[in-house]
This record gives C-alpha cells, sequence and structure tokens, in this order.
C-alpha cells in the first residue's frame, strides 16, 4: 500500500502537514512533514508531495493525514494518481 | 513562566525601526500574560507607546502584525493575523484581520508579533526567516501588483513556501482606503493599514520558518481539536459554505439579500430577482466561473472560491475571491454583470485597495453624477451611470492610482464630500470616518453592531444577523427587531476579541457561517495549548478587557464619544424603499435606547460614552484609566 493524492481535491489548507508533523515529532511543523503542499492561489494551481519519511502511521487505522483530509484528497486507495 | 516553556506562542516578538534600520526582538510573554496574544496584544502596545499627538501619516505611526495564540496548530481555522495602526480614516484605533498562510509561517519563522514604526528613506520590503529579519530593497518591487510581488519574491528567495503579505499601487500611492493583501485572496481591509504600510515605504513583508508550534498538552489539545473538528463536520451549514459563499448562503432567492445589501450608495437596499440572477445565478452569474475551491490554512471549510474567466473582454481574470461583500460592492453600484463584478473584486486584491472604501466612493461620486453635482468633465470624461461595468472599474483604477477623479475620491467620502460640498454630504455613508459598505436599516443587529464598532462602520466587532447563526445562544432576539440587541451585540463584541486573540477564524466560531464552535470550546483549546487553565468567564472578561482597551484608544487619540456610535443619517432619515423590508429605517430613539443599554452593559458613561472609573477598575485596568484621567475623559 501506498498514500495517492488528488491535487485536483485538494484545497491547500495543510491540515495534512500539522498532522503528519504531529505524528512524527509531536509538534506542529510543517518543515517535518512527509505531505507537503505547495499552492499558487494565484494561478489556481495546488501541487501535494510525499517523501521517503512517510511510514503510513503504522499504529493508526488510516495515515493521519487520511483521516484529517477533510476533502479527501489523500487516499490509501488505488484510484487516485499515484505519488 | 515564560514564553519558552509555554506552548502555542512562537515566544517573540519582533521589533523593526525602518527610520534608524533597527531590529530587535523580545519576550511575548509579558504582554501576552495579560491579553494572550493577536489582537489585544497589538492594543495593548498601541495604546501603551503612542502618543495621542502622532498622525497616522508620521513615522511614527507604529503598524503592528499580531499572530494569534493557537495560529500553526491543528485548532480550526487558525490561521489569523491582526493588523492594529493609528486610523488613516480617523487617528482612532485603526484595525484589520486577515487570514490565510502569512501567520502560521510567521510563528513557525519564531515570531508572534511584528511591531513596524518609522519611515525608510526607499522602498523596502521585511524578509524573516528562521529567526532573523532584514531589511531589504524592494526598488524592483514598488510599482507591482500584489499578486506580482509575491510571485517575485518566491522566485527571487527561491522558495514556492515563501509566504508573502503586501500592498499594490494603492498603497503605494496613498490612497487612503488601502489594504495589506496576503493569498488565498485576504485583505486586511479596514482603517486603511495598506495606506500606513506605504507610508512606511514597506512593500511587503515576506516570511518563511522551519520551526515548530509546540502545545503544552498535546492528547488534551487533540481531543480539543477533535471535538471541535466533530462540530464542524456535524454543522448544517458546513456543505453549503464549502462551495462558496455565494452557492452557499446568497444564490438569488435567498432572504438574505433584502438584509445585507445596499443599493445605488444606499438610495435602497433592495434589488430586483431578475439582477440577483444575472449576477449570482448559479448557470448565468459569478459561480459559473469557479474552477475549485481554495483554504485558508488548517480551515476544515474552505470557503474559498478560485475562479477564472476564460473567453470575452474580461479574459484573463483570475485569482481567489468572492464574498457576499462583493455582491455588495456590485448592488451599491447597481452592477449586475457577473464578469465586470468578478473582475472588480480580483482587482481590489491585485491593486491593494479595500472594496468598502472604493465602492462606497464610487457609489457617492456616481449619485454625485446622477444628481448633477459631477460633470463628464469632472470625471475625466467618463460617464457615470449605475450599473456600466467599464466605467466602474475605469473608476477602480483611476482611485487606486490616484489619477484625475480618482485623486479627488482617495482620501475618504468624507473628505470628498468636504471638498466638494453642494449637500453631498447627506448621503456620504461613512461612520467614525471612515467609509461604510454595510447596510443598516433593515437587520438592526447588524446596523447597531456596525454602528458602535470601534473601527467605524465595519461588521466584525459585534454585528450580528440571526440568532441562530450569531449572538448568544438562546437570547430571544430578531433580526428586524430592536429587542436584546444591544446583549446580542456586547457579547458578539467580545467572542470576537477572543477570536482575534486566538487567531481564530469567526466562520468556524460564535459569529456567522458555520457557526460550530462555543467560548466553552475556546477556552479547552488555549488552555490545553498555553499550558494555563482559562474557564469561559475569564475568557469573556478578558475580551472585554480587550474591547476597553480600543475603546481607550479611540477617547484619547480620535476624540470619539456618543455622538460617533450611530449610523450614517441616511440610514436614519431615509427608509428603505422597495422589497420586503421597505418603510424600515434606523429610527434614532430606538437607536438612543440601544445605546444607553449598550453602554450600561459595558459600564460606560449614558450621556458620553467614555469610560468609567468604576468599570476600568472591575477589569483591572487602572492604567488605562488613569490615562483617561489624565487626558480629562474619564467618568
Amino acid at each position: 500500500m501506498e498514500l495517492l493524492m488528488d491535487s485536483k481535491v485538494c484545497n491547500a489548507c495543510r491540515i495534512c502537514e500539522l498532522a503528519c508533523s504531529f505524528h512524527h515529532q509531536g509538534v506542529f511543523a510543517p518543515h517535518e512533514s512527509s505531505v507537503k503542499v505547495s499552492a499558487d492561489f494565484k494561478e489556481g494551481k495546488i501541487q501535494l508531495s510525499i517523501d521517503d519519511t512517510c511510514d503510513l502511521c503504522p499504529r493508526e487505522p488510516q495515515p493521519l493525514c487520511v483521516q484529517y483530509c477533510l476533502p479527501g484528497a489523500l487516499k490509501k486507495e488505488e484510484a487516485y494518481e499515484r505519488r | 513562566m515564560n514564553a519558552a516553556r509555554m506552548g502555542g506562542l512562537a515566544g517573540k516578538i519582533l521589533r523593526v525601526d525602518l527610520g534608524r534600520q533597527k531590529i530587535s526582538t523580545e519576550d511575548t510573554w509579558k504582554v501576552a500574560r495579560n491579553f494572550l496574544g493577536g489582537r489585544a496584544v497589538n492594543s495593548y502596545l498601541l495604546l501603551e507607546e503612542m502618543d495621542p499627538a502622532t498622525k497616522f501619516s508620521d513615522p511614527e505611526n507604529m503598524l503592528i502584525f499580531g499572530v494569534g495564540c493557537l495560529v500553526g496548530t491543528l485548532a480550526p481555522g487558525a490561521c489569523r493575523v491582526s493588523v492594529e495602526t493609528k486610523s488613516a480614516f480617523s487617528n482612532g484605533k485603526g484595525s484589520a484581520n486577515f487570514g490565510g498562510h502569512f501567520g502560521p509561517e510567521l510563528k513557525y519563522a519564531g515570531f508572534d508579533h511584528v511591531v513596524i514604526t518609522g519611515r525608510s528613506k526607499e522602498p523596502v520590503y521585511l524578509w524573516i526567516h528562521d529567526g532573523e529579519a532584514e531589511i531589504r530593497d524592494a526598488a524592483s518591487l514598488w510599482g507591482r501588483t500584489t499578486g506580482e510581488t509575491e510571485a517575485f519574491l518566491r522566485r527571487d528567495l527561491g522558495d514556492s513556501r515563501v509566504q508573502v503579505a503586501s500592498i499594490g499601487p494603492a498603497g503605494e500611492r496613498g490612497v487612503r482606503g488601502s489594504i495589506v493583501f496576503s493569498n488565498p485572496g485576504k485583505a486586511a481591509g479596514g482603517s486603511g493599514v495598506g495606506f500606513v504600510m506605504g507610508s512606511k515605504r514597506l512593500k511587503a513583508i515576506a516570511v518563511r520558518g522551519h520551526g515548530a508550534v509546540r502545545v503544552a498538552a498535546p492528547e488534551r489539545f487533540m481531543a480539543a481539536v477533535n471535538k471541535a473538528l466533530a462540530m464542524v463536520q456535524a454543522s448544517p451549514y458546513a456543505e453549503g459554505w464549502r462551495k462558496g459563499i455565494i452557492e452557499g448562503k446568497f444564490l438569488p432567492h435567498s432572504p438574505a439579500w433584502d438584509f445585507f445589501t445596499s443599493v445605488r450608495n444606499g438610495q435602497d437596499d433592495h434589488w430586483p430577482l431578475e439582477k440577483r440572477a444575472k449576477l449570482a445565478g448559479l448557470e448565468s452569474g459569478v459561480p459559473r466561473y469557479k474552477k475549485r475551491m481554495a483554504a485558508c490554512f488548517g480551515c476544515p471549510v474552505g470557503c474559498l472560491p478560485y475562479s477564472e474567466i476564460g473567453e470575452g473582454k474580461y479574459k484573463g481574470t483570475k485569482g481567489v475571491g468572492y464574498w457576499i461583500n462583493s455582491a455588495t460592492y456590485s448592488t451599491k453600484l447597481d452592477l449586475d454583470e457577473p464578469e465586470a463584478s468578478l473582475r472588480f473584486h480580483l482587482m481590489l486584491n491585485e491593486l491593494g485597495l479595500d472594496g468598502d472604501m472604493c465602492s462606497t466612493s464610487l457609489a457617492w461620486a456616481f449619485e454625485c453624477f446622477e444628481k448633477g453635482l459631477l460633470s463628464k468633465k469632472d470625471c475625466d470624461g467618463l460617464e457615470l451611470l449605475w450599473g456600466d461595468g467599464e466605467a466602474i472599474l475605469a473608476m477602480e483604477k483611476k482611485l487606486a492610482f490616484r489619477e484625475g477623479i480618482g485623486d479627488f475620491l482617495a482620501d475618504g467620502v468624507k473628505e470628498s464630500a468636504r471638498k466638494l460640498g453642494k449637500g453631498s454630504d447627506s448621503f456620504a455613508i461613512h461612520m467614525k470616518g471612515q467609509d461604510s459598505a454595510d447596510p443598516c436599516r433593515a437587520a438592526k443587529g447588524w446596523g447597531f453592531g456596525v454602528s458602535i464598532s470601534p473601527v467605524g462602520g465595519r461588521h466584525l466587532r459585534g454585528a450580528v444577523s440571526a440568532p441562530e447563526v450569531t449572538g448568544p445562544r438562546g437570547l430571544p432576539w430578531s433580526p428586524t427587531g430592536y429587542e436584546n440587541i444591544p446583549e446580542a451585540v456586547f457579547w458578539q463584541s467580545q467572542t470576537k476579541e477572543i477570536e482575534d486573540m486566538a487567531g481564530l477564524c469567526i466562520f468556524v466560531g460564535t459569529w456567522s457561517g458555520v457557526h460550530a464552535l462555543e467560548v466553552s470550546d475556546y477556552a479547552d483549546l488555549i488552555s490545553s495549548a498555553l499550558g494555563i487553565e482559562w474557564t469561559e468567564e475569564e475568557l469573556m472578561r478578558i475580551g472585554l478587557r480587550a474591547v476597553n482597551l480600543e475603546k481607550a484608544f479611540n477617547t484619547l487619540h480620535a476624540g470619539f464619544d456618543r455622538k460617533d456610535d450611530y449610523p450614517p443619517r441616511r440610514y436614519m432619515e431615509e427608509p428603505i424603499q422597495t422589497g420586503p423590508q421597505a418603510g424600515a429605517r434606523c429610527d434614532r430613539e430606538r437607536w438612543d435606547e440601544m445605546l444607553d443599554r449598550f453602554y450600561q452593559l459595558n459600564g460606560w458613561d449614558r450621556e458620553t460614552g467614555w469610560q468609567t472609573e468604576k468599570g476600568l477598575k472591575n477589569l483591572g485596568l487602572e492604567e488605562v484609566a488613569e490615562k483617561l484621567k489624565k487626558a480629562g475623559r474619564l467618568k
């Protein structure tokens, strides 16, 4: 399994970055997040990326970023574009 | 306890003197211990450090950015930044607030507040990164729009995650109604905060941080966050707002139009259904240009539409933003053309203009033209005909660049009417000297909240719309009645101060919008983040302390008193002409009764509206009482 993401659905709230950094470090620090969101709002462009530090939150029923993603841009399913 | 051992706060206040080119830092906690963060800390610093003799355009005027104590955490919608200064419209309390992604980035860079004084000789920008700050040359930025400024700085600094707050051409040229803008589509709009930034020749603040915001009790904090998020999800209003505010609340048949629109400079407050349908209909109106939704940092709602116009004469118009206010700007100018209305709004952001000031000043000029008080020649060859999109967009640009008639209008409608004379002050819509776009006649709680607002004619400081989405729960009141309005506005003015101390968006909080969280939820989030217990009652008390800081500033610096807490003359003398609210106006006697009660609730003197020694002592604000006493303005 791997994390799949849909940048068209993402609204760049970056709650995933907060949840992920809290999982890794117990603090809120987007820099420490495995998932990163870059947004150019003037152009309506949003990009999602993920790095090798993602462990898919093994002790959680779902990765925290997936649990907290309200628009549903992050999934552990095959139906989304691969990272 | 010091800030370094606490949660929530970044820990430092950054001070920048642009005149002397000096930068220093100090501990946030010495002020935050009494005022938590955000607006209230800004208000305290402004009241403590500013000389009442200082004018808004003086280099000594302070411009303070303050990030709420929950910003940067997972608390829902905790992203807001308060901006305080001396108002460019009144020399009284200048105050504005914006969301987006700038505030959290400032916390990650190590700062809760940025206090800017002095005036640079040349245009500069401030580059804040990981505990450091530099004043940098902005010659190549001066003249650029806000969007161009953000793009330039991200490219120049080599980092697409740099967040930027900037002024546009309007702020550079000293238009009083200038904003500080930050994406996605967020403006610190009121009080001319962008004018003050421009007067300091500060084009932008760019910020990037790789640090963290900690909370003192992580497990309790996350439990409070999860509860709050569940409340947002359970709100019956959340789904609508996720479509954008127009689609969520302001479709053509919505009764809200008859409460929250002002038509042709307030000649009426009712706009016919066919015009609403043309402007805001799903198929034919502004919503048809929506391409996706965007969100402020940490927001579980995401109410921001991104739109693009792909064809026609306004092809290429794009950006985030279009709210109920934007529709109000259109009705004020009788503009039902959706493409021109969308462009008008998005250009406000690019030019760095406040929509309330721009639409109000333009609507006044259009009415002057209608009445023959301004000629085509006076208007640089333009015919100011209601609803003419091209004329409206041309005037918007003229105002931003202070060109011709735009220069005449650039100091606000109060000053424009003074210069023109000819009775034009009778339809100049301003409060406490500031242009106001808010209607006041149909919804009395809205009108009253707008008229008592410490920043003048704005709706975010206590205005209440309907009891199901604003005001304290359980209090009986009606949108069109006067009963219990002072109580509702009194409560909402305090909760707004708490929300601005915490940096929480009011749309997820106690005000209109998703209307999910309550003050008890704030207490849980703030207590677990900071590691100090705050009860709901204590938060309401600190909210009232913050209200009193702003009130004292206005009394000392602008000389405001009871006479300044009324709506514009037009709204008291001329009733709504047509529609279901026809006949409604602001009744002077009922307003007097509401003010009596409102002052009593606040512990203020009924006759003058001034604060009282007893009231301030009850709040532990003896030092404030002393200042007012020395000035002879305390009862």
